[in-house]
């Protein structure tokens, strides 16, 4: 017999509100549903109703972890469209903060999955090494999380000389701790029972569902937009992109900690090789009728915007595709046949956020009923 | 006057009042010292008081699905099954406040109920996660409670005597069962039957917070959740006495520097000890999945006992 269970809207494995119908027999998922739709905002409706420069404040508050890697993709697509480039110095600042940005998204990230397998130890401990990159940004930009550093043309504040040697420092000690924590899910038997064959995504089945980030590298997917599509200045540093072969959760998890230590080799040669110069360049936001995409990697796999002016200082639309709505597709493989003690972990095993995800809902509950939408009439809606 | 005696021994000492207050301050300590060894400052060590007293004041709001007699009577009744475990554990001398022939098999019967009724209270509140919770905490019991058996067995055994305080004055002249080579593995296969009994990591499987909310107690609110936050409390204090008692020698009475150290010192310092180990334990693992928790009771913790049954049993 299957009963289901739900998780969601509320519930403690979930930090933001979406709905997952489980059907289990005993211990074991046989089907999942995904309902999603609860964080929506309206902010792509939004977007096109301000001004561009308004609308790197908006766009920075999609998402609260990667708010800078949604504001520099926001950013170069607008300067994209305007035909100007930023100058040097700006695009290796924002490399700089895309990056300690990455390291601060993997530290919380495992810090979660941490409390998700029921280790409050080392959530409490990787959250606390956290705050290390948490200070840095805050050196660097004046905000811990949301750095408002990005603006249309290059970036607004200065990374000070001064501070150099504080960062460097910062970032050995981030290494040192990083190198802990690989070694410890290496070697800690609960952590291994726990997170090895569990959640197998194959590399097949990554490319199949269009899976992106951290999610298929660790199926054995070597792709990162860092190196195959370089933004900023990533085509001007030397780096690694991280995979792994297994495809479950320790091999996600050992993705994205490596990927840390990449991201400090990353930030060290920023620092080291920052041109100096001027940091912005005038644009003139009354853009002419054009349209672009960009895409740019964030700490959870490829983000991608589209852009499209009319001529006025408003966008006509901007449509923003987050790394989480690419995976969920992947998600159901990697429940099903799998027991209901593996769904948390799983779950925030392709890092997902809600809040990036939900813009567009699909889900209409007038007269008490919910049903879903068909493309057909949200294309009348919107008309 | 022996009315009056057992009236204030349940009641008073060693009985509910004492006991409460002990189990409250031992998990207080527990979660403080949990928040230091997490690199956080951690709750005041009062802070269980404050929980429970704010539950208590707090509305007991019940869903209609888990409206019945068993949903309220669990809490109640698990709260007085470890309450009379306490009565029959030696806290300030060799003799506990009951004393009855074979008594370890009531204890081990009694140490039961609350998991029982968590069950019940689980498959009646109406809430897949109570069933699941529920569910898993069946399990378990299966994992850990044959181990716990054993290992008690084998100090049974080798003192041949199924009373604890025959037990507790046998380590006075002979010293502390854990200090036996043979019945090291059996102590170890305890410890970590204890973990699972009270439902600590590795083995907080049935009430595991980020699969299945509270397990069998998600539905619980207000006084009822306070009596089970209670009932935890005083198992805690009352397994940590039941391994002090059988393995670390029950409460001692010294005389240091011709002043008479009561045994309630010694006991409250053992119990301290054990609750504090098993706090080190939680802290430093990941929560298993049920089938690995059972079959880590099955082979590892279940061959640990028996080995230390065997050694007993053969070896003079």
């Amino acid at each position: 017999m299957t009963f289901v269970i739900p998780i969601g809207p509320q519930h403690p494995a979930l930090k933001e509100p979406e709905f997952f119908r489980f059907e289990v027999k005993g211990e074991e998922i046989v089907n999942v549903d995904i309902r999603l739709g609860y964080a929506h905002r309206g902010i792509e409706e939004a977007l096109s109703r301000r001004s561009y420069e308004h609308d790197v404040y908006l766009v920075e508050r999609i998402c609260g972890i990667c708010n800078v890697v949604h504001t520099t993709t926001y950013c170069q697509a607008i300067e994209q469209l305007a035909g100007v480039e930023p100058p040097e110095r700006a695009k290796y600042i924002r490399t700089l903060i895309l990056e300690l940005e990455r390291i601060h998204s993997h530290l919380l990230w495992f810090g979660v999955a941490a409390y998700q397998i029921g280790f409050n130890t080392l959530f409490m401990l990787a959250w606390r090494d956290r705050e290390c990159v948490m200070d840095l940004r805050e050196l660097i930009s004046g905000n811990r999380v949301t750095s408002a550093t990005n603006t249309i043309g290059g970036i607004r504040r200065d990374a000070k000389p001064e501070h150099v040697p504080t960062i460097l420092r910062g970032l050995d000690e981030l290494e040192r701790s990083t190198k802990y924590h690989i070694d410890l899910f290496n070697s800690d038997r609960t952590i291994l029972a726990r997170c090895t064959n569990v959640g197998v995504l194959t590399k097949n089945d990554a490319r199949k569902f269009c899976a992106v980030g951290p999610l298929a590298r660790a199926s054995g997917v070597d792709a990162d937009i860092r190196r195959d599509d370089p933004y900023a200045a990533y085509d001007k540093l030397s780096f690694d992109v991280i995979t792994e072969r297994e495809g479950d959760v320790w091999a996600k998890s050992m993705v994205r900690l490596r990927e840390i230590l990449e991201s400090i080799r990353i930030a060290r040669q920023a620092i080291k090789e920052m041109p100096s110069g001027p940091i912005r360049t005038k644009v003139n936001l009354e853009i002419p009728r054009n349209e672009t995409i960009e895409r740019t990697e964030a700490p959870r796999g490829e983000l991608f915007y589209y852009a499209l002016s009319n001529g006025t200082e408003r966008p006509e639309r901007v449509r923003v595709r987050t790394p989480t709505y690419a995976n969920f597709a992947s998600m159901k493989l990697m429940f099903v046949g799998g027991t209901v003690a593996e769904i948390p972990i799983v779950m925030w095993s392709i890092d997902p956020c809600f809040a990036c995800n939900d813009r567009v809902a699909l889900v209409d509950s007038h007269t008490g009923k919910t049903r879903t939408l068909t493309l057909e009439e949200l294309r009348r809606w919107r008309h | 006057m022996e009315v009056v005696n057992f009236i204030l021994g349940s009641l008073i000492f060693p009985g509910l009042l004492f006991v409460s207050f002990i189990g409250l301050l031992y998990v207080g300590i527990d979660r403080k010292v949990t928040g230091h060894m997490q690199n956080r400052i951690g709750p005041p060590v009062w802070q269980e008081f404050l929980d429970v007293g704010k539950l208590l004041s707090k509305e007991d709001i019940t869903p209609g699905a888990a409206q019945s007699p068993i949903f309220t009577a669990a809490p109640l009744v698990a709260l007085g099954a470890v309450v009379t475990v306490m009565l029959l554990i030696p806290v300030s001398s060799a003799q506990p406040t009951l004393t009855m022939v074979a008594d370890l098999i009531v204890i081990i019967y009694l140490l039961n109920i609350p998991a029982i009724c968590m069950m019940l209270g689980g498959y009646s509140s109406g809430s897949p996660f109570g069933a699941t919770g529920a569910g898993r905490h069946v399990v378990q019991l299966f994992g850990y409670e044959f181990v716990f058996i054993l290992a008690i067995l084998a100090a049974v055994v080798r003192v041949g005597s199924l009373g604890l305080p025959t037990i507790v004055g046998y380590q006075a002249q002979q010293g502390w069962l854990v200090l036996d080579w043979r019945l090291l593995p059996a102590v170890i296969a305890a410890l970590v039957t204890a973990q699972g009994k009270l439902l600590r990591v590795p083995f907080d499987i049935p009430e595991a917070e980020s699969e299945i909310v509270h397990g069998a107690l998600t539905e619980y609110s207000g006084p009822k959740l306070a009596i089970w936050r209670l009932a935890y409390d005083v198992e805690t204090i009352v397994v940590a006495g039941l391994l002090a008692a059988l393995f670390f020698g029950g409460p001692t009475t010294y005389v240091i520097v011709s002043i008479q150290i009561p045994g309630i010192v010694d006991f409250l310092i053992k119990t301290l000890a054990i609750v504090l180990l098993m706090t080190t334990i939680r802290n430093i693992m990941a929560r298993l999945r049920i089938d690995q928790a059972l079959k880590f009771f099955w082979t590892f913790a279940t061959l640990l006992a028996v080995i230390s049954l065997v050694l007993v049993l053969v070896v003079p």
